[in-house]
């Protein structure tokens, strides 16, 4: 073990300037850019759902997909905020009513209009390509949200991933529900609330891991 | 700095070295270390040597509340050091120092708890009963088996049982057998083997039995 004054001594000897971070909700910007763009591009290849103009007078579908779309913002917001030591970890709460109008929506769609919950409910066609819509909106938005948020990693890693993966499984599912017509009730909840415990499940599981593989090392001469 | 200009100066009592439980707290001097990091984070060396140095009596006061084994808290203190250096560009010069550092070393002693924990119902420490002796008294329960190893070796040549006793009983190198015996190698690695051969002889070959 070497001595602390020792550690000192060589920490501020090899000691560079380092840019400060631009303020969080900044940071927070820059990543819904980055998800407008990847769900944007997404969109121009894909297409709308063919019946996207008859859904979107629906109140419910309406009111689910802002309430997706709050979520995301909101919880990357509170993502970025829980990431520094200096705040409070109360924001994690600010997602909270986004996430509720999102599932009491999504529950209201389920329970309103009862559609096929059968075999006639999942198109096999269909269900790879959300898969593919999936993969593709939430790989490069977790990675990029990974990757700004490393420093994280000795302080609130379970809290940050999950607030990170709760904000990309509400983009996803935004990205879904615009894409893809599943109306079907069993469609829906996969979309929805499927998206959601996946990507929070696996932010809780091995958030913690992959923060501390990503993790800044705390090099003594770096 | 120079805003305490007019104003008393400021009195601060610092334990010494190495600050027990019982010994004063230091305080946070808060605008002074935010300015010294803000100084740190444009690459400023003496500021930041300055920073580490007052830093640590506070951390080592805090340490000492979580861990009460000294190398621990030492252990802590360069953690949380470490750490310090390493996010040291999350720090927002226009908030407070205080809540920032104590928010760092709160989350690193309880990831050291957490990891003690867990190596506490892992692993069993090792104390003096698990370690073994090469003399013959202090392994009592192998009595009986040496007992008849013991009657076997005697009926060998003497330089074969002086072979076996340093290779194989006190497990030396043949070049520090060879040192303890005044045998050449050569001649040790010949009546080794010729030992082994005849003890399997005498005791038995279990692995044909």
């Amino acid at each position: 073990m070497i001595a602390t004054p020792d550690l000192i001594e060589s920490l501020s000897k090899n000691l560079k300037p380092i840019r400060r971070l631009r303020p969080p909700v900044t940071r927070a910007a820059c990543w819904l850019l980055l998800a407008s763009v990847v769900v944007g591009l997404l969109a121009v290849s894909q297409g709308f759902r063919p019946d996207l103009a008859t859904r979107i007078y629906d109140p419910s579908f309406t009111a689910g997909i802002i309430g997706a779309i709050l979520t995301g913002v909101l919880a990357a917001v509170a993502a970025f905020l829980v990431s520094l030591p200096d705040r409070s970890r109360l924001w994690l709460l600010l997602p909270a009513p986004a996430v509720a109008l999102w599932l009491t929506n999504v529950g209201y769609q389920c329970l309103g209009d009862w559609v096929s919950f059968g075999t006639d409910g999942v198109l096999i066609g269909e269900a790879t390509r959300c898969l593919a819509t999936l993969v593709l909106t939430s790989l490069p938005l977790s990675l990029a949200m990974l990757v700004m948020l490393r420093y994280a990693a000795p302080l609130r890693p379970t809290a940050v991933t999950c607030m990170g993966s709760l904000s990309v499984a509400a983009i996803t599912a935004t990205a879904l529900s615009l894409f893809h017509s599943g109306d079907a009730t069993l469609m829906i909840i996969m979309f929805n609330i499927g998206t959601a415990v996946m990507f929070v499940g696996l932010g809780g599981l091995f958030g913690h891991r992959i923060m501390q593989w990503i993790a800044p090392r705390p090099a003594i001469r770096d | 700095m120079t805003e305490r200009n007019g104003h008393p100066p400021q009195l601060r009592l610092v334990g010494g070295g190495k600050a027990g439980s019982a010994g004063p707290e230091p305080t946070i001097r808060d605008t002074d270390w935010a300015i010294l990091m803000a100084h740190a984070q444009d690459g400023d060396r003496s500021a930041y040597q300055r920073l580490l140095w007052e830093i640590t009596p506070y951390l080592r006061s805090l340490a000492t509340r979580r861990h009460r084994d000294p190398s621990d808290v030492e252990d802590a203190v360069q953690d949380i050091l470490l750490t310090v250096h390493a996010i040291r560009h999350t720090f927002d010069p226009t908030r407070p120092f205080g809540p920032w550092l104590v928010t760092i070393a709160n989350r690193r002693f309880i990831d050291r708890l957490r990891r003690q924990g867990r190596r506490r119902d892992r692993e069993t420490p090792l104390t003096s009963e698990h370690e073994t002796f090469s003399e013959p008294q202090a392994n009592l329960e192998e009595r009986l088996d040496r007992h008849e190893l013991e009657k076997a070796l005697d009926e060998l040549p003497p330089m074969q049982r002086k072979a076996v006793q340093l290779l194989k009983l006190k497990e030396m190198s043949l070049k520090e057998a060879s040192m303890a015996s005044g045998m050449s190698i050569a001649s040790l690695k010949v009546n080794v083997h010729r030992a082994v051969k005849s003890l399997r002889k005498i005791l038995g070959d279990r692995s044909e039995s």
